[in-house]
């Protein structure tokens, strides 16, 4: 068709000679389209990674025996599962088919680096096991020394020996979490790697791992085997499960692989991928509204020449292809760039995470069709999605437009803006509301936060006249008629202005957003603290991740004899099927708890609980019905069932937990002991520095572990928060950067509206610098207004966030003043940063030729 | 021919100081075959408190005589003084903080910026300057362009001579040197023109002001004191007390094709 051509010569010329304008789209596209490829990729690299690194490292193990039952609780990834006899061994060497069995004993083991602090602990998990002899049952390989032999002797992968500055011959200590004095006689590798990622893994003879990890020798986490020539994984298994008891599965390595792996990805990728997405879906968002404002400034630009076109025969239809061709081409050349911009961003995370510390397993980059199709999709329907709009308002155009004078779009707010923008806020408030206060859903209150969204997006223009005055009204009297310009300038199109300022507003609300919920979780934590931990110290494990080893079970005795301690109170975790359904329970000294926690009302008695008394939180208890003198059915991870008698129901759980039993309950079902808090209290009378540095001197003995003040304990039951919020800053900066992108590419295209005006004020004696300065100002405007939105949306939608995740348990709203002002700042810097350029430029105008330009 | 042109008009002697003036000014646009001389070593002086209009056909150089001679162009060689200030000598700056201060403008369209007010407009290169107005003089000047129902409407609501007038005060709030003012009457029709123009004159004559004019219009030539003729980058004549007959005449002697373009234009 000749008339598609003619178009399509028209987009291509437009496109050359324009140029510039468009940079600032190709630019959000294709940050957008290299930030979601590069997740993508590196996505899929690292599960790929784990995949070879896990199907090497067990590649000998046919089978797994293993305890069938697995008890979960909630926020826990992997389970708990019974452990198996170790005389199964002999039973499953004579079974037809299996050429070797090597029980494989698991727990945590927490290593003392060269300059005695503990290595990790901050999150992946601190392993111990027993060395296995056999080399194809081991996923282990010994790089150097020699396997443990004596007791005290151990091996231990590289990565860790490394990061605690440990060598062959050296000796140290091994929380498990009592103290062992161990002598590293060997260091591994795991599937040719120094390690899993991050996991310590520490090996010692069958006969010390029996002593320390597990309650009682003759039990295993599971049983590898290894199958004879000619048997297959399958058949193995087979053959294997007619001589297990009950409660014992066997299942094939591979699978068993999968499942570790699976757990890792779940875990870890899982989290770090949707992360990423959400981000890039974010950055998305921001770049559509960048490149919606570009198209439509450009086709307002092009009114006298579109209408020219019409007048001149073009059909409706021509006009808006040639636009959405111009779209598509810059769409598909950005999002390929953004491609190729995300690979490279994969291999450069691929090459700088061994540098920071990260064991990045090695491997080419795997790039997928999904990782492919997807950006590139994606990128294009953006661009083209942002575009259709001002192409169809291209089309629209009347031909008798090429007569007229102005071709600027001076548009305000319409009459359907100014009505459905409070019914769309009304709606989303109640929406909100109902979904954070009348019956908490985190669903309801994310469909109100979009509709909050669309809100703030239709009601922007109106917004933006009355924002605008305000925040500006200032500057009229600090920066005389250069602020006065800067204010008018910025009000010339609402729209414009709104929808250039939106792009920031999303940044600045997800920021805020984050902000706020962050330091409300910290608030709560302090509150928690405040009215739950009656103690003066807390001795605890990291509250994030694993937690390395936990605390010896002998340490809260020792600081309980102390003279100036009244109570140390050591409080373990448990898990066990509570009617079913998998639940955490606390393991500690029921009848001293009340010396330092506050349990708010107890009915009935913790003194009493013995071996069959149970203590259940008062929403707990309501939950499931149970009242002092009901009676709970436990199921444990080893596989024993027992019936406990309520005898306490108490009110506060923050950090007693909902299920409170003796040591003496528990311990027959335990693994391995160990507490993760012992909370202290001091004799009256005693500082808490006195008191503090008699209990350090104590724990120095076991492991050394960190001893709290209660200030700093409710701070590091927080540490989590601040390191989620440095990863989130960072990945929203990209967010604000194409924000601030849109601001300069519309202020660009504005002042070239404005090229006479700029020349005339340049003739009546506005100077170089003052002109620069009512750029700037007008850039800082549209970015105060943005900002402004940003907080009130992000600080309202960070209430509802905490109040919709709060369920049954009390939170703390906290507003940080101090963060949200940098933000504010930020938000207002990328203003005055985004007007640099248009700045500088319109300073460098020629006032002749602008006094003359069309 | 850089000689002074003969005049007819008061003695030298009795010339008062003039408010601007170009001393051999040349002004080549472009390189090679392409150069253009536009001023071929133009000499003139606008004597202050006179209306000086500028004529000659396109491509005479007129326009860029006047913006040689504001300040918004600079020469190849010779100079250009407002006052006894050298204006070729000064930096951007300079030259910006002179234009506000000593020179006013009016162009032939595109005048007023659209987001400020006619008062607002008016003060314009006051406010620039940071200075407050001479509020009586500002009130006799907005009664003399007749605007005082219309100070806080927008240009956007202005008619083109009405936007014209508003032009001329701005150009005389700040009491400057001279007022240059480049085909003020271009866009306008015939009757706005006149008001104009009626207007430039008038306040030249009641306060004393210097205007100096470029136009191709005889007609509004002859509401001058004196018309400066240029022809090819040169000063070919000055006549005193024209009329418009006077200056058609004058103007057909060295220019025909072009003028009977621009006469009828």
């Amino acid at each position: 068709m000749n008339g598609t051509r003619a178009s399509l010569r028209l987009s291509i010329a437009s496109l050359r000679t324009h140029r510039r304008r468009f940079a600032g789209t190709f630019v959000a596209v294709l940050l957008g389209v290299a930030f979601l490829t590069g997740t993508l990729v590196m996505g899929d690299t690292l599960r790929a990674s784990f995949d070879t690194l896990f199907a090497d490292a067990n590649a000998g193990t046919d089978a797994v025996v293993r305890g069938s039952d697995v008890v979960t609780v909630a926020g826990e990834t992997q389970g708990t599962r019974q452990p198996v006899g170790t005389a199964l061994l002999k039973r499953i060497e004579r079974t037809p088919g299996v050429a070797a069995a090597a029980p494989d004993i698991q727990g945590a083991g927490q290593l003392i680096g060269a300059d005695g602090t503990p290595i990790g602990g901050q999150g992946p998990p601190t392993l111990a096991g027993n060395w296995i002899d056999d080399p194809e049952l081991n996923p282990y390989r010994l790089a150097a020394g020699r396997a443990p032999a004596a007791p005290g002797e151990v091996v231990v992968n590289r990565g860790t020996a490394e990061r605690g500055g440990l060598r062959i011959g050296d000796t140290t200590v091994l929380r498990t979490p009592d103290p062992v004095h161990v002598r590293i006689v060997g260091l591994a590798t795991f599937g040719g790697q120094d390690g899993m990622g991050q996991v310590t893994y520490t090996a010692m003879t069958r006969a010390d791992a029996e002593k320390y990890l597990t309650p009682k020798p003759g039990r295993a986490s599971a049983i590898q085997v290894r199958a004879g020539p000619g048997t297959s994984q399958r058949e193995l298994v087979d053959a294997l499960r007619p001589v297990l008891p009950e409660g014992v599965e066997a299942v094939t390595g591979q699978a068993a692989a999968a499942e570790n792996r699976d757990l890792i990805s779940g875990a870890f990728l899982g989290l770090f991928t949707t992360l990423l997405l959400v981000f890039s879906g974010i950055v998305l968002l921001v770049a559509t509204f960048s490149i919606h404002n570009t198209f439509a400034i450009v086709v307002a630009q092009r009114t006298r020449e579109n209408a020219l076109l019409r007048a001149l025969g073009a059909a409706r239809r021509q006009v808006l292809a040639s636009t959405l061709v111009e779209a598509g081409a810059v769409a598909v050349i950005a999002s390929a760039a953004g491609l190729a911009g995300g690979i490279g961003i994969a291999a450069a995370l691929q090459a700088l995470f061994p540098a920071v510390g990260f064991p990045f397993p090695d491997g080419s980059l795997v790039i997928g069709a999904v990782s492919l199709l997807l950006p590139l999709t994606v990128g294009v329907l953006v661009c083209l999605g942002s575009a259709v709009l001002p192409a169809v308002r291209a089309g629209r155009t009347a031909p008798l437009a090429a007569l007229r004078e102005s071709a600027v779009d001076d548009s305000g707010a319409s009459r359907t803006r100014a009505l459905a923008g409070p019914v769309l806020l009304v709606a989303s408030v109640g929406v909100i509301l109902t979904g954070a206060l009348a019956a908490p859903s985190v669903w309801l209150s994310a469909v109100g936060a979009v509709l909050a969204l669309a809100a703030f997006v239709v009601l922007g223009p109106v917004a933006a006249t009355y924002a605008v005055q305000a925040l500006g009204a200032p500057l009229d009297r600090l920066r005389g008629v250069t602020g006065r310009l800067a204010g008018r300038n910025a009000l010339r199109s609402p729209r414009r202005t709104a929808s250039t300022a939106t792009a920031l507003m999303i940044g600045v609300a997800v920021v805020s957003l984050f902000t706020v919920f962050g330091a409300s979780l910290k608030a709560t934590m302090n509150r928690t603290v405040d009215r739950s931990f009656a103690g003066d110290v807390a001795i605890s494990v990291p509250s994030f991740g694993a937690g390395g080893s936990g605390l010896s079970p002998r340490l809260a005795p020792a600081v309980d004899r102390l003279p100036q301690v009244a109570a140390a109170v050591g409080l373990g975790k448990g898990v066990a099927k509570v009617d079913g359904a998998g639940r955490a329970l606390t393991v500690t000294d029921p009848a001293a708890l009340g010396k330092v926690f506050d349990l708010g009302r107890v009915d009935g008695s913790l003194a009493g609980l013995g071996t069959d008394g149970i203590a259940v939180s008062g929403t707990e208890a309501a939950k499931r019905a149970l009242h002092p003198g009901s009676t709970a059915r436990l199921a444990f991870a080893d596989g024993k069932r027992r019936e406990f008698t309520v005898r306490a129901v108490y009110d506060r759980s923050e950090l007693a937990g909902d299920y409170v039993i003796t040591r003496q309950a528990w311990a027959p079902h335990r693994a391995q002991d160990s507490d993760s808090l012992i909370a202290v209290s001091f004799r009256p009378g005693v500082s808490t520095a006195d008191g503090r540095a008699a209990v350090v001197k104590t724990a120095a003995a076991y492991g050394n572990p960190e001893v709290q003040t209660r200030g700093e304990y409710a701070r590091s039951s927080a540490g989590g928060i601040d390191m989620m919020l440095t990863l989130v800053y960072a990945l929203l900066a990209l967010a604000v950067l194409i924000a601030l992108l849109g601001i300069a590419n519309t202020l660009t295209l504005a002042l070239h509206e404005r090229t006479r005006e700029m020349g005339l004020l340049r003739a009546v004696g506005q100077t170089r610098s003052q002109l620069r300065s009512m750029v700037r100002w007008e850039s800082v405007l549209v970015a105060a207004f943005g900002t402004a939105g940003g907080l009130l949306l992000g600080g309202f939608l960070g209430w509802v966030l905490v109040e919709a995740s709060a369920g049954d348990t009390a939170v703390a709203f906290d507003l940080p003043p101090l963060r949200l002002l940098v933000v504010a700042l930020v938000g207002i810097a990328a203003g005055v940063l985004a007007g640099r350029r248009p700045a500088r430029r319109a300073a460098r105008l020629n006032v002749l030729r602008a006094i003359a330009a069309e | 021919m850089t000689t002074a042109v003969p005049t007819s008009g008061p003695t030298p002697a009795s010339v008062p100081a003039s408010a601007a003036r170009v001393v051999d000014a040349v002004k080549l646009y472009g390189t090679g075959d392409t150069r253009v001389r536009a001023l071929d070593g133009v000499s003139v002086d606008f004597p202050a408190g006179r209306f000086t209009a500028i004529m000659g056909p396109s491509g005479s150089g007129k326009s860029t005589l006047m913006h040689c001679a504001a300040g918004l162009d600079t020469l190849t060689s010779g100079s250009a003084f407002i006052g006894d200030t050298d204006i070729g000598a000064l930096g951007d700056r300079r030259l910006t903080l002179l234009r506000r201060r000593r020179i006013g403008f009016v162009f032939q369209s595109f005048n007023l910026l659209p987001t400020l007010t006619v008062a607002e407009n008016i003060t314009l290169p006051l406010d620039l300057a940071g200075e407050r107005p001479d509020q009586e003089w500002l009130d006799a000047l907005v009664d003399t362009v007749g605007l005082r129902d219309r100070l806080h409407h927008r240009p956007g609501e202005l008619s083109g001579g009405q936007q014209q007038r508003v032009a001329v005060a701005r150009a005389f709030a700040g009491s400057p040197d001279v007022v240059f003012a480049d085909e003020p009457t271009g866009n306008l029709d015939s009757r706005s023109g006149q008001e104009v123009l009626r207007l430039l004159g008038r306040t030249v004559r009641q306060t004393a002001r210097t205007v100096v004019m470029v136009t191709h219009d005889p007609v509004a030539a002859a509401h001058a004191d004196e018309v400066v003729f240029l022809a090819d980058g040169r000063l070919v004549d000055r006549m005193p007390d024209p009329t418009a007959e006077r200056v058609l005449d004058r103007f057909k002697s060295f220019a025909p094709p072009p003028l009977a373009q621009a006469v009828t234009a």
